[in-house]
């Protein structure tokens, strides 16, 4: 079902934003954050105003309902990525869910010779954990290389190294390309070679719908923000038996069951985890969101940011001297368009862009394992999501074409 | 610290162009010729750590010398054109000072030329860092 953007568009407020010189902001940085709408914000605010309290703490009313709130969002979360709250640890976003795999079950789990594999696509958040993990305690961290004429993985040479391996950490879109990875084949081979499979589903996530328990993947990343929730929240996704095989990696606070100055006992299950006063406004601005967005279907939403991209993509291939990393056309992508032109340097291009109202994204973008492979230090990034329209993208490359006309 | 009645004789009459800009991409247009007109340029080969400068998003380097009558000369070179642009009308402005004048100049005039103000916050903080990198290689050369 085609996509109501006007009545969408109505609920994020900002959309409606002029820039200090008068431009109509078009944003386009949606891979990096994406807008809140009216309800998420709401909801936050209804917290701070109605019910700020402590969860898990006090007996009180409003501890009560900050408690409730709390874990109906964590519930309402779990459920929209189709599975059950108890595998759902809240984290401060993708990047730590991904520290906590390496802190609490690789340290607990992996030792010197342990394989983990990698790919050259990988978000920094997903590769310096393993680094700094082979630096302490000397596993072998393999990567498997990206094919730069088609911008996909070596699929044969990931089944070379996941020969042997324990742990697979595999990006399941690329923040930089937009290409959605083999994730079916590569959570089938991984657990055939006998490797657990961890999935940054940073990118995924906001477009597509994230099934746990049928994805079967151990551990699954995850951000709020980037799919019209608040920052400062995420998750990890884990299997509750892998979880049991997992010891905290911070302290104190909520994960305490009992402290003695002989020891301390600790909270079973996801609590072990989430230490200290919980991020509460912040989960209740997040199921807020997936409240929000499971009235669309992700079919329709990936669709919607697929199209864009395409035609986007169509035309920019069209002016002279653009060049672009990734398949924006393929359909499986994501909204994500990284491009370069060989006269104009990508930070002169952003700011152009920026005087134009477009808010696009410059820079290595996390992922400079993945630009040394192509080659490139930066790339310009444009990336689409469900408030897009495609008026804003004929007015992108109507702006490109004059920048490119006047500047090359 | 220069007052704008103090600038080199060099920087007025590229502050005046820029002040007859229509508008803030004329200004970056106006950036790009003189990137192109560097009149000391630092090439790329002879770029390194030790002579970039930190916090600036492009790649940008300066190195500063004194010529044989004992001015200063600042080489620089930058990816983006908008930053060799800076670069280049601060070279023309600082080339042939005494170290001590140099270190004394304000990098108020790149606001008087309507560009910082152009410039997203954190291009302003590289444009800025740049010309503190200056005036400490003055000073080191006073």
């Amino acid at each position: 079902m085609a996509l109501d953007l006007d009545k969408i568009r109505s609920e994020f407020p900002i959309l409606e934003r002029k820039l200090p010189n008068g431009k109509q902001l078009v944003y386009f940085d949606n891979a990096a954050t994406s807008q809140k709408p009216k309800c998420v914000i709401s909801a936050m605010s209804n917290y701070y105003e109605q019910y700020n309290s402590n969860a898990h703490r006090a007996n009180h009313t409003l501890a009560d309902e900050a408690t409730t709130a709390l874990e109906t969002a964590r519930k309402n979360i779990a459920n929209f990525f189709g599975t059950n709250p108890d595998q759902l640890i809240y984290t401060s976003g993708a990047t730590e869910a991904i520290n906590l795999v390496a802190f609490s079950w690789a340290r607990q789990n992996l030792s010197k010779d342990d394989i983990v594999v990698l790919t050259e696509m990988e978000h920094h958040a997903d590769i310096v954990p393993w680094q700094q993990l082979s630096k302490e305690i000397g596993i072998e961290v393999r990567y498997v290389p990206i094919d730069t004429e088609t911008f996909s993985l070596d699929m044969d040479a990931f089944s070379v190294a996941v020969s042997g391996a324990s742990l697979v950490c595999v990006v399941h879109t690329s923040n930089v390309l937009g290409v959605r990875n083999p994730i079916e084949e590569i959570i089938q081979l991984s657990h055939s070679s006998g490797a657990k499979v961890l999935l940054d589903c940073a990118q995924g996530a906001p477009h597509e719908k994230i099934s746990f328990d049928v994805m079967d993947a151990d551990f699954v990343a995850i951000s709020a923000h980037k799919m019209a929730g608040p920052t400062g929240i995420g998750c990890l996704l884990v299997k509750k038996s892998i979880m049991e095989k997992m010891a905290p990696f911070m302290t104190g606070g909520s994960m305490i069951r009992t402290v003695t100055t002989e020891g301390s006992t600790f909270q079973e299950g996801h609590a072990m985890f989430e230490t200290g006063t919980p991020r509460i406004a912040e989960a209740i601005g997040w199921g807020a969101a997936v409240e929000w967005l499971d009235k669309f279907e992700m079919t329709d939403i990936h669709s919607h940011v697929q199209e864009l991209a395409s035609w986007t993509a169509g035309e920019m291939r069209k002016i002279p001297g653009i060049r672009i990393y990734g398949n924006p056309e393929d359909r499986e992508g994501s909204g994500a368009v990284s491009f370069l032109h060989d006269s104009i340097q990508s930070l002169d291009l952003a700011l152009f862009l920026d005087e134009g109202g477009f808010a696009v994204r410059t820079g290595h973008h996390c992922a400079q394992p993945l630009m040394d492979a192509l080659n490139v230090p930066s790339t310009n990034r444009i990336s689409f999501w469900i408030y897009n329209t495609m008026d804003e993208a004929k007015m992108f490359i109507e702006y490109l074409n004059y920048v490119v006309e006047r500047f090359s | 610290m220069t007052s704008e009645n103090d600038w080199p004789d060099s920087l007025i009459p590229i502050i005046e162009e820029f002040r007859d800009c229509f508008d803030s991409m004329d200004r970056y247009e106006l950036l790009f010729d003189y990137a192109k007109k560097h009149p000391t340029p630092l090439p790329p080969s002879k770029w390194t750590e030790s002579n970039q400068i930190v916090g600036c998003q492009s790649r940008a380097h300066v190195e500063c010398n004194l010529d044989e009558d004992g001015n200063f000369i600042m080489k620089g070179g930058a990816d983006a054109q908008i930053v060799q642009g800076l670069m280049a009308i601060t070279a023309i402005a600082v080339n042939g000072l005494s170290p001590t004048r140099v270190s004394q100049l304000s990098p108020e005039y790149a606001n008087t030329m309507g560009i910082q103000s152009s410039l997203t916050p954190s291009r302003a903080n590289g444009f800025l860092n740049m010309f503190k990198r200056i005036q400490e290689e003055a000073i080191k050369l006073s």
